[in-house]
Formats: structure tokens, sequence, C-alpha cells
């Protein structure tokens, strides 16, 4: 008895030592699609690259890609990459993972709606793998309190988008997330720095809202055969030959030249340059 | 009998650990965990096509509006607001720090923080501790009330985590919460998206870092979670975040008038 109480006083005189965490995250988290919702639920447009710091080889990449693509069988089930996750539709789940016995936080799990994809924060203070890991769509992410703002950095991720309409993410990039927490609202930054594909940091905020009685819905996919394609045929555009690529300035009125985006379609004083430019053509009716 | 005393000495030690209530934190300058005065400018990576250009009348994608909003909506006429003498109605509290903007930041006095824009030069001031003057009329830029955000993490209030001590290290919260009122009735867009003078304005400033790295160098950020909630024209709140980076000086800072167009 005497033994069993000793060891309960240093169990609970242990449990007076605070932890090193702080704002929890955990829960369930519904998106706000407040802004931005035209390109994250119906889709972006063609030919649309407005405020992406992207280089000529990121342009290059969007003006060849087809959407076609993603009726290849294996193209159909991919998930978005973690970078691109939260931005699409993504009800999420946010658990912890402790040691059982020190109660120390060991990692933050997510799981997203869309395609079903599950990631590891992870909290331990492990290092990156090296360059010649398997890069996930996922990544390999690790997480540290700054302040009571949770910071993520992210890398060995599979080539991914930034926009879904041929914008490219390398595998090179590096991703910054700084996760702030205000009562029932998460608020994820993400900023992108990848050294093939933009010239700049790339940031952008998503929202979330609080919603603990949230069921997220299974997303079971099965990839079949959409369309008779010769083996081999990757839906695509050789330079100079996509056709729908104007599309989009000419029917919102902004300059062709502007809709091919770069960094300094992000700043104020760019509509300053913009009214130096041509109008679009009218569309063909 | 002996096992009581030990929980006596228990209790005894885990009372002795309780961590000490919080104090209240100082506001406005002193009580500062971040610095947000200097020189920004907005990232526009997102919206693009409601901000950097004025929408087409009738476009109100992403923001709630109700039936009422939407017919405010429909009948935006510029010239009718410049006539009126409300081209800024596009440049009040809910939608200043969303427009394409440089802004300069700095303490007016040791309880307000200015913040200026270029875009449509205006001013906003965020009193820290204070309230809406009587009598004071509604204006774009309204009345803000600034405070240091307490820490989420308010303990277990009384439960067992209070007695013994086994609460998270609790940091001190780098975020200024502002609420404004007060408004006169704007713009949410240029395109004559609206708010309301029965509006209220909640925003959260967050500062964030970010070291130097192989393709870029290092950077200051600052976020603004906008929550605007309208019950005249919104069907929900409405909820966005606006980006700002550090720039080394106000080179680039230019004064221009508002604009209904």
């Amino acid at each position: 008895m005497r033994s069993n109480s000793k060891a309960f006083l240093v169990a609970l005189m242990l449990c007076a030592a605070p932890l090193l965490a702080q704002k929890d995250i955990a829960g369930e988290w519904d998106n706000r699609f407040d802004e931005d919702f035209l390109e994250r639920i119906p889709g972006p447009d063609i030919g649309d690259y407005l405020g992406i710091p992207i280089n000529a080889a990121a342009r290059r990449h969007a003006e060849s890609w087809d959407a076609s693509l993603l009726t290849l069988p294996e193209h159909q089930c991919k998930p978005h990459p973690s970078d691109y996750g939260i931005r699409g539709p993504a009800q999420m789940r946010v658990w912890k993972e402790v040691d059982t016995v020190t109660q120390q936080l060991i990692a933050y799990h997510t799981h997203i709606f869309w395609q079903a994809p599950e990631r590891v924060i992870w909290m331990d203070g492990r290092p990156h793998p090296p360059d010649y890991a398997p890069h996930t769509w996922q990544g390999f992410s690790t997480g540290k309190w700054e302040g009571d703002v949770l910071t993520i950095t992210t890398t060995h991720l599979k080539t991914g988008w930034i926009r879904r309409n041929g914008i490219p993410r390398s595998e090179k990039a590096v991703i910054t997330e700084h996760w702030v927490r205000h009562g029932k609202y998460l608020t994820v930054a993400t900023i992108v720095n990848d050294p093939a594909y933009l010239s700049e940091p790339f940031i952008r905020t998503t929202d979330f809202v609080q919603n603990p009685d949230q069921q997220i819905p299974a997303y079971p996919c099965e990839a079949v055969d959409e369309i008779d394609r010769p083996q081999g045929s990757v839906p695509h555009h050789l330079p100079g030959t996509n056709p729908f690529l104007k599309e989009f300035s000419q029917r919102f009125g902004v300059p062709e030249q502007a809709a091919t985006g770069g960094a300094e379609t992000m700043y104020p004083e760019y509509r300053q340059k913009m009214k130096t430019m041509p109008a679009p053509a009218k569309a063909a009716k | 009998m002996k096992l009581g005393i030990v929980l006596g000495l228990v209790a005894a030690v885990a009372f002795a650990q309780a961590p000490p209530r919080p104090q209240p934190r100082p506001q406005g300058r002193a009580g500062a965990s971040v610095d947000l005065t200097g020189y920004w400018v907005s990232v526009i990576t997102e919206d693009w096509r409601w901000r950097m250009v004025t929408p087409v009348k009738g476009d109100a994608a992403s923001v709630p509006i109700n039936a009422k909003g939407r017919a405010v909506v429909d009948a935006w006429d510029p010239a009718k607001d410049e006539a009126a003498g409300a081209q800024c109605k596009a440049y009040g509290a809910p939608a200043l720090l969303r427009n394409p903007t440089r802004l300069h930041i700095t303490w007016a006095d040791d309880m307000t923080l200015k913040i200026e824009a270029d875009n449509g030069t205006q001013t906003r001031l965020l009193h820290f501790g204070g309230t809406v003057p009587a009598g004071e009329a509604p204006s774009w830029q309204g009345y803000s009330s600034a405070r240091w955000e307490a820490s989420a993490n308010a303990g277990s209030d009384g439960g067992l985590g209070f007695i013994l001590g086994g609460q998270r290290a609790t940091p001190r919260s780098r975020t200024m919460e502002v609420t404004t009122t007060n408004l006169r009735e704007g713009y949410l867009r240029k395109n004559g998206v609206p708010y309301s003078a029965k509006t209220t304005l909640t925003e959260y400033f967050d500062r964030f870092s970010e070291p130097a790295s192989a393709s870029s160098p290092a950077a200051e950020w600052f976020t603004v979670l906008t929550m605007v909630n309208d019950p005249e024209y919104l069907a929900t709140s409405y909820v966005i975040t606006s980006d700002f980076r550090r720039e080394p000086d106000g080179s680039k800072f230019n004064p221009t008038p508002c604009s209904a167009r």
C-alpha cells in the first residue's frame, strides 16, 4: 500500500509539469468558401494565371495542359497534394497522436473529405528524411509551435499543382504553413517556395469554421475507362496549339498579357500597368 | 489512514503548484508582442478578378448576400455614387484591407494604432481600450476597438487541471483583435456588393516571419482574418483573410483618391 501511494504521489507530481503544446487545433473543421469560390469548387478557367508568381517554365506547363488528362484512369482517384488539399472540398478532421506513457504530443493527423487523404504532421522533433526518400502526395511534414501559431514545414511532395488548370508545383518545393485558431475559426496561411516554377514565394490563406457535429462522408473512388483511347495516349496541347488560352481574358475583359500571370500581377501597381495594355479581342460568337 | 495522509500531501503539493490566475495583459503599445508598424503591401493572390479590376455589375461571387443585398448589387450605379460624393463607398473598413493597397502603420499614441492606406487615402484608428464616443457620426472607417487577444487557453476553470497545474504552457497571444462598428453603409467590392450601417466588423491580425531559403529572401508577413457580420445584407457572416508583406521603406506608398469605378 505504501509503495502504491508513493507511486500515486509521484504520478500526480509528474502530471503537474506543464506540457509543451499550445492552442488546440484538433477537431472537426468545415471549409469557408468566401474567397476564390469559383476557382476552388467549379474550377478555374483555362488560361487564368492571375496573381501567381509563375515563371516561363510553369506557364509552358500550363499552356500544354489538357483537362482531359483527368479522365485517364491513373489520374481519376489521385488526391490533392497536401499544399492544395485544404483549398478544395476539404471538410477536415484533425486529431492528436499522444504517447500513451509520457502523454507528450507525437503528431497531428488530418483527414480530408475529397479523395480521403490522410496526413501526418510530426511534432516530436524528428528531422526530415534525406532528399532521396520517397515523395508522396502528402509529403513529409514537421510542426512546431511558435507562440500560439503552429508552423509546419513540408518537403518530399510529388509534383502537384497550385491551380487546377495546369499551373504546376514541383517536387523541389518547400511548403510553410501557419495554422492559427481564433475561437471557432481556423486560418491556414500556406507559403509555397518552388525554385522550379515560381519566381517568388506564393502565399494564400484558407479559412475553416469549427463544426463539432460534422460527419465526413466516405470517399470511395474507382478508376474506370471513361474514354477509349489508343494505348499510351496522354491528352495535351503542343506549344502554340492550345485554342482555349484566350477565352478567359476575352470573357472577363482582362488583358491577355495580364492573364498569363507572373509575380508582378500580385501587386497593387499592376493595375496601372494594365491600363497601358490592349483590351482583349471580343470572343467570337 | 496512511492513504489519507498521502492524499493530503498530494493535495498540498498540487495546490502549491496550481498556476496563478492570468494577469490582465497590458494593452496598447506596452502590450504588443508583435510589431505591426512599418510599410506593408497587399499581395493579391486570391479573388484577383474581384479586387484588381472592378468586377462587372451583378457579380457577387463568393459573398453570401441575401435577397436584399442582391437588389443593391443589381442597382449599382457608380455615377449616382459620384453625384452623391460617395466615391469612397468601397474604401470603408470592411473592404479597405481587401483592396490592392499599401499600408503605413504607426502608433499615433500609446493606445492608438494608425493604419494609413494609400489606395483611397484612408486612415483607420484602432483604439485600445476605447469605446465609440457618444454622438459620433457613422463614417467609412467607423470606430475600431482593439485589444491584444487573450490566450485561447483559459485553463480548466477550476477543474483538476487547474488544481494539479497539468496545463499546457500558455503562450502570450501574438494576435491583435479589432472590432469595428459605427460604419457608414458601403461596398465590400467596387461593383456595389453592399454592407450596411448595422455591420459589425471583427478582425484578427497575425504576424509571421519566413527565414531566407535557397529560392527566396527572408520575409515578414501579416494576415488579417476579416469577419463581416451584417444582418441587413448578408445571409451569414462573410469570412476572408488578406495577406500583407513588409516593405523595406515607403518609396512605393502612393496615396491616390477614391474612385467609384
